[in-house]
């Protein structure tokens, strides 16, 4: 028996030394070092890098680094769209669109020019062939001038336009190549395969590798017009949150863009800086319009009441630093924002006197909400149980209605739903975005609030649309703040995007619209 | 034990017993099987049942998911557009009746197509045959270490047993088997990755390194294959600690599992004849008492194997292993359907297998099945 004990402390031990060499022998005489190279880890949501079918954060971010566009925000200044490879003018009326290539030196990575009939095509396969991003130019006519030359010409105004085009989405794509590879700008387009392996850009970086599960590789597109990335690799891989933390306090990653609250504030210097930015996601409670599937949520007094129940420090709090009141749907810094100071605020006492008024006598109401999903590190699933509470506080009762996030949505597209926790991220940078929150827009409809369900909103929604220049801000701002009076929307939060950068990277910009550019990291 | 079971009984067995008086016993009898390959043709047929009924168990509880699909596909303003809408239902074939649906599924499969994915257009087989080596390469990272150390604990407990060596592995076992994974994973890499930097970061390999040429899938089979020394020890550095995570849940399974079958057999009087005869120790415990102890262990490291390698879905999410467990999860959580049902499929097949192979090795370890 003794002669047993020794033979298994013998295998034991010499398992655990196979191990033990095993991992602590590195190399990578294979290929080269990790000087030159970024990683970066998200947890990825990548369903193509196609970017006229992206619409994801992920397939976005690598498309930010891969593709040009027309127009950009410098230096993240959601409020100013500036040239890119165009510059461009608007007509007075805001119907036309005049783009005039401007970055002639441009080239894709194969070292093709980019020319107006590769934004021609791009444009028009954005369009037509029907993805998830098709919409952006949805009644736009693209029309080519000359070889320098493209109108877009809009049936109604379209003062937006400026802030669309810098989405990744519309990115500018090599025609020829995607047209010989079966892109058209049609249905039948069926070039997404070979653009998710092959991209045709002309941005600082190409594709490498693509593999939507685990991880794909960017290396330094070598005809890029601009200044040349400091990295000449970016390694993007598909990471949970606990071990993004744990990668960038050891030096193995150099960005992690999910890092909640809690887990940005165990980062010291000494292992990396965070960078917050104002998230352009907004937060907010629904409560369906129709008596009988909303039930108490359909009286606009039972509303108010929710209002004034909520206290929105807290969860501000809850949202981690940076994080701030919204006063509408509009996050804070963009045009038509209403301003925070006039967010709403907690007041028990008014709480139960519209509940007297309303006739509620405590019934619970389901309150729906995806219980996988976390907003910029807010968990979705710990804000619906910390409303609960708060409203309990004014006897409101909250019947928790936890589901996968398809299954929510799928609930919530349906206007079934009596109450719930909604989610907006902003496709683009402008009060326009947000007009489905308005009677008998998409996303009203899905709290059945109909286009004749407040002439008084119509009104200021058909005055914001004629506003122009900086009358707009004036004319969305009145018609958002009259928006949340309502009560139909409660906003919550704006969250805050943090991203936590390595201490291996010294100099980097960090903007709203890339949230890391990669090509600018030193 | 599910294997011994599905050991064959001949028909003669079956038949009543006495002699047969009629013409039937004057009729020349067809020639003969071999028991074995009879044997091994009756599970392939029943084999080829099961998979059949997996596609459908797959297909209807997929289909049962009360979710529209298309809507965890389309954007919030794709969706809002009944054209866009029709037009994603109609490509995807979820505008035609469900037993159009699966009878297409099903000659599509016959045709070894898995479909393509509904989020990323990716051809299912594709990437299952990406991920699915990841897969096997932990799993058998897992079960070697599983087998080796839970077999010998085991071993060790019953020979002990009652000792304080007995109770000391009960103990370890016991944590083993309710620990939750992952908090373990979490707390291991933390400690060490992060805190002794004894092993590698997450991943199958440092970011850095390219993996080495596809030949297996298997990166430390591929970059012995290809000569690529430092990728292989790269890739083996990184198999170790997910692979010992992994295996603590199955090392106390196995653990408690062999010392209960060595206490049984130990009580046998062949083993007591051999202890009397003279035997030495080791002859006494490896040949008498291991050997007789293995059949019921057989069937649970099948078990724990099939399961291993059908996905270790918290493991591999903490240790950034691109395995089957993460594919699946993502299918699920995306209603991807097609996803859904090529990895159930290929987790049923897994098990058919596993099941299969453990059946076969019964008849090599264990002589009276062999007999019957």
């Amino acid at each position: 028996m003794k002669r047993l004990t020794r033979n298994f402390v013998a295998i034991c031990s010499t398992l655990a030394l196979t191990a033990g060499l095993a991992a602590c022998s590195g190399g990578s005489d294979d290929s080269g070092g990790a000087g030159d190279t970024i990683v970066a880890e998200t947890a990825f949501n990548l369903k193509t890098i196609d970017p006229h079918r992206q619409f994801e954060f992920t397939g976005s971010t690598i498309d930010n680094a891969v593709y040009q566009t027309a127009l950009e925000f410098e230096d993240g200044d959601l409020t100013k769209p500036t040239d890119g490879l165009c510059s461009f003018e608007m007509s007075d009326d805001d119907k036309e669109m005049t783009l005039t290539l401007k970055d002639k030196d441009a080239k894709f990575s194969n070292g093709d020019p980019v020319t107006v009939d590769d934004i021609v095509f791009s444009f028009e396969r954005l369009q037509g062939i029907k993805g998830n991003p098709s919409f952006f130019l949805d009644g736009v006519k693209v029309k080519k001038v000359d070889d320098e030359t493209v109108k877009l010409i809009s049936k109604d105004p379209n003062p937006a336009l400026p802030y669309i085009l810098p989405n990744a989405s519309i990115g500018i794509v090599n025609s020829k190549v995607v047209k010989d590879n079966e892109g058209t700008t049609d249905e039948n387009d069926g070039a997404e395969q070979f653009l998710n392996e092959n991209s045709q850009g002309s941005g600082p970086y190409k594709v490498e590798k693509y593999d939507a599960d685990s991880q794909v590789v960017l290396t330094a597109n070598e005809h890029y017009s601009g200044p040349k990335p400091k990295f000449k690799r970016v390694v993007l891989r598909n990471v949970s949150a606990e071990t993004q933390l744990t990668d960038i306090q050891s030096g193995q990653a150099q960005v992690a863009y999910d890092l909640n609250a809690d887990q940005a504030k165990q980062i010291d210097e000494s292992m990396g800086k965070i960078s917050s930015l104002p998230s352009t996601r907004s937060l907010y409670i629904f409560n369906n319009t129709d008596e009988k599937l909303g039930g108490p949520a359909a009286d606009p007094n039972f509303r108010k009441a929710v209002m004034a129940a909520i206290d929105y420090d807290k969860l501000v709090d809850l949202a981690g630093e940076g994080s701030q009141r919204m006063a509408s749907l509009v996050p804070n810094e963009f045009v038509g924002a209403v301003s925070k100071d006039d967010a709403p605020e907690r007041d028990l006492a008014k709480a139960k006197a519209l509940l007297k008024k309303a006739g509620y006598d405590g019934e619970k109401i389901p309150f729906h909400y995806p219980s996988d999903q976390a907003v910029n590190g807010v968990d979705l699933a710990q804000l619906a149980e910390t409303l609960q509470a708060q409203l309990k506080e004014a006897d409101i009762n909250l019947d928790l209605k936890p589901a996968p996030s398809s299954t929510q949505l799928d609930g919530f597209r349906s206007a079934k739903q009596p109450m719930g926790i909604g989610t907006w991220g902003a496709d683009f940078p402008d009060p326009t975005n947000y007009n489905v929150f308005i009677p008998g827009g998409s996303v009203a409809e899905r709290v059945n609030w109909g286009k004749d369900a407040d002439p008084k909103l119509a009104e200021l929604a058909a005055e914001a649309s004629k506003a122009k220049d900086s009358d707009r801000d004036a004319a969305y701002k009145k018609l958002y703040k009259a928006t949340t009076d309502t009560g139909v929307w409660i906003p919550l939060v704006q969250p805050v995007d943090t991203v936590a950068v390595g201490s291996s990277i010294q100099k980097f910009v960090s903007n709203a619209d890339t949230s890391f550019d990669f090509a600018k990291a030193e | 034990m599910a294997g011994a079971s599905t050991v064959p009984q001949g028909t003669r067995d079956a038949a009543p017993p006495g002699p047969v008086e009629n013409d039937a016993a004057q009729r020349i009898e067809p020639p003969k099987l071999h028991p074995l390959l009879r044997f091994i043709l009756i599970r392939i047929g029943i084999s080829i049942l099961l998979i059949w009924g997996v596609t459908v168990v797959t297909f209807l509880l997929t289909n049962l998911v009360p979710t529209d699909p298309v809507a965890a596909i389309l954007g919030d303003r794709a969706a809002a557009d009944p054209e866009i809408v029709a037009q994603t239902r109609e490509k995807l074939g979820l505008d035609q009746p469900l037993i159009v649906q699966y009878f297409t599924y099903l000659s599509n499969l016959l045709h070894g197509d898995l479909g393509v994915s509904n989020q990323t257009r990716t051809p299912v087989l594709e990437s299952i045959g990406q991920v699915f080596p990841a897969s096997i390469e932990l799993g058998i990272g897992a079960i070697l270490i599983s087998v080796v150390v839970g077999l010998l604990l085991g071993l060790l407990s019953a020979l002990r047993q009652n000792t304080i060596v007995d109770h000391a592995i009960r103990t370890l076992s016991l944590i083993g088997i309710s620990a939750p994974t992952f908090w373990i994973a979490t707390v291991a890499y933390f400690v060490f990755f992060f805190k002794l930097r004894v092993v590698p970061g997450a991943g199958r390999l440092d970011p850095w390194i390219t993996p080495p040429p596809k030949a297996t899938g298997l990166y430390t089979v591929d970059a012995l294959f290809s000569g690529q020394m430092a990728t292989f020890t790269n890739a083996l550095g990184h198999l170790v600690l997910p692979s010992c995570v992994l295996a603590l849940f199955t090392i106390g399974l196995l653990t408690r599992f062999s010392r209960s079958s060595v206490l049984d057999i130990i009580r046998f009087d062949y083993v007591t004849a051999a202890k009397a005869k003279g035997l030495p120790t080791r002859t006494v415990v490896f040949k008498y008492i291991f050997r007789g102890a293995l059949v019921p262990i057989i069937t649970v490291v099948g078990l724990a194997f099939g399961s291993l390698l059908s996905g270790a879905v918290l493991t591999e999410t903490v240790f950034a292993w691109n395995g089957l467990g993460q594919y699946a999860y993502r299918g699920a959580t995306t209603l991807d359907l097609p996803v859904i049902m090529g990895v159930g499929l290929v987790i049923g097949i897994v098990y058919i297998l596993v099941n299969f192979i453990v059946d076969l090795i019964y008849g090599f370890v264990d002589p009276r099945v062999r007999v019957r």
